[in-house]
């Protein structure tokens, strides 16, 4: 397994095999400010890189989440139906959004330390 | 260009706010979460500073002159009463929602921030004398059905809608956000000591995000959004305000739009589910086309509200709201959210 990565759209990502886990990051929820729905996609929709995956609604603006790299969704998080605001509470953990299956490998995401730098 | 602050910036900066641009002004948008202050003022007691709207201190030689540019009886409230009403321009058109306090001596008129300018400038152009105390003083909203019992061996609280003073502050039991609570001006000097009373009475700073979710839900308009210089009393639902029966800025347009009836209208609708419909969010109520004026999640209702003006009266309740591209089916609401 590597280490989470994140994209300049403030997306993490964390590839274990053949597969992803996204969610959004830590300053990007708090950007966000309360969440309070969650637009998840269905198991099985492809999405290429860069598509809009799921679309979260906070008190402040709408945002949307992006595919990654090309990705057949296996899992989403269900639990955020019911509790989006667990995104606010544990972005990089139980706040995860969607898993899938890649279909291109682009692991061309920031490390921690360089995303850090790109939001500071 | 710097953004404006308030007096009492400082104080939000160690309070780690987050701060939104609001106009010409940087604003707290939020100490610990939009939707934990909404839940404090709703079941217990907060504070905003609103320092950032005017404060126009008015003599009562100029009662019938401000009186010919608003559409609510000024002239007749009973003194140490606090009045909401609209300036109008020539087209009944609203150039500003605004509250007044009276007292004995004095009027207060407190504009919105984003208005302050232009409504002083109005005053100038229809001679009207007013002293501005908006730099040597800050406003305060105090809300919360505990707001009273927490404050009350400092302030003698007046009835609702009520104005008081004391040696130190000018106040009204007035607010924006649907729950008892006073809004005190207060001199600069004292900011900081009426900011440690009310921390020191457990009362909770609130940020400009949750004195909009508060707003919305209790149904009160907002600025540039229900009312904008492209809308007249009668069309934004407020005609409960038109009391004044003399002549005032575009009343015959008013007047004409209450006989005649055909002229666009604000509506309140809810969606069954958290689903936002923002502002130009665009519903249809059979072939009536309406535009979002301001919408977002309610937490109290656990569902989206908003505002939405059709260009006529809107044929039925049931509106079909084009979200992003998704079909959301909602429904006009006449009463108000809140019970």
């Amino acid at each position: 397994m590597s280490d989470i990565k994140y994209l300049e759209t403030h997306e993490w990502y964390l590839i274990n095999e053949e597969v992803i886990t996204v969610g959004i990051s830590d300053f990007a929820q708090n950007e966000l400010g309360d969440i309070v729905y969650v637009t998840l996609p269905e198991v099985g929709q492809t999405f290429e890189k860069g598509a809009p995956v799921v679309e979260v609604e906070a008190t402040k603006t709408v945002a949307e989440a992006y595919a990654p790299m090309d990705c057949t969704i296996t899992e989403v998080n269900s639990q955020l139906e019911t509790e989006p605001e667990t995104i606010n509470n544990d972005p990089c953990g139980d706040g995860w959004m969607f898993k899938a299956k890649v279909n291109a490998v682009d692991d061309s995401g920031m490390s921690y330390q360089e995303y850090e730098t790109f939001v500071s | 260009m710097d953004k404006r602050t308030t007096q009492l910036h400082s104080y939000h900066e160690s309070k780690n706010a987050k701060f939104i641009d609001f106009g010409d002004w940087s604003m707290p948008f939020s100490y610990e979460g939009t939707l934990k202050e909404h839940d404090v003022v709703r079941n217990s007691s907060g504070f905003f500073d609103v320092s950032h709207m005017g404060r126009l201190e008015i003599d009562y030689s100029e009662l019938d002159k401000i009186s010919s540019l608003i559409c609510s009886d000024l002239i007749n409230i009973p003194m140490n009463k606090a009045l909401y009403s609209i300036f109008t321009n020539e087209n009944g058109n609203a150039l500003d929602d605004v509250i007044f306090w009276k007292f004995e001596d004095k009027i207060i008129l407190i504009p919105n921030a984003s208005n302050a300018f232009k409504i002083k400038s109005h005053l100038v152009d229809h001679k009207v004398d007013f002293i501005d105390k908006s730099l040597e003083t800050v406003l305060i909203a105090v809300q919360g059905p505990k707001t009273i019992e927490l404050i009350n061996d400092r302030f003698e609280i007046p009835e609702k809608f009520s104005t008081a003073k004391s040696d130190n502050f000018m106040y009204a039991r007035t607010g924006y956000t649907g729950e008892d609570g006073i809004e005190i001006m207060a001199s600069n000097a004292e900011a900081e000591s009426l900011i440690s009373f009310l921390i020191e009475k457990g009362i909770k700073p609130c940020g400009l995000g949750s004195r909009d979710t508060l707003r919305l839900e209790a149904s009160l308009p907002l600025y540039g959004f229900e009312l904008t210089e492209d809308i007249t009393p009668v069309e934004a639902s407020l005609s409960w305000t038109i009391t004044n029966e003399h002549n005032f800025l575009g009343s015959d347009r008013i007047k004409s739009q209450l006989q005649d009836g055909n002229h666009k209208i604000l509506k309140k609708f809810t969606i069954e589910s958290r689903k936002i419909a923002r502002t130009e969010t665009i519903g249809m109520s059979g072939d009536i086309k309406g535009v979002v004026t301001s919408g977002n999640f309610s937490p109290i209702l656990n569902k989206s509200i908003g505002f939405i003006l059709f260009e006529n009266k809107p044929p039925q309740n049931l509106i079909e709201f084009d979200i992003r591209g998704n079909l959301i089916e909602g429904n006009i609401v006449n009463k108000r959210f809140l019970s």
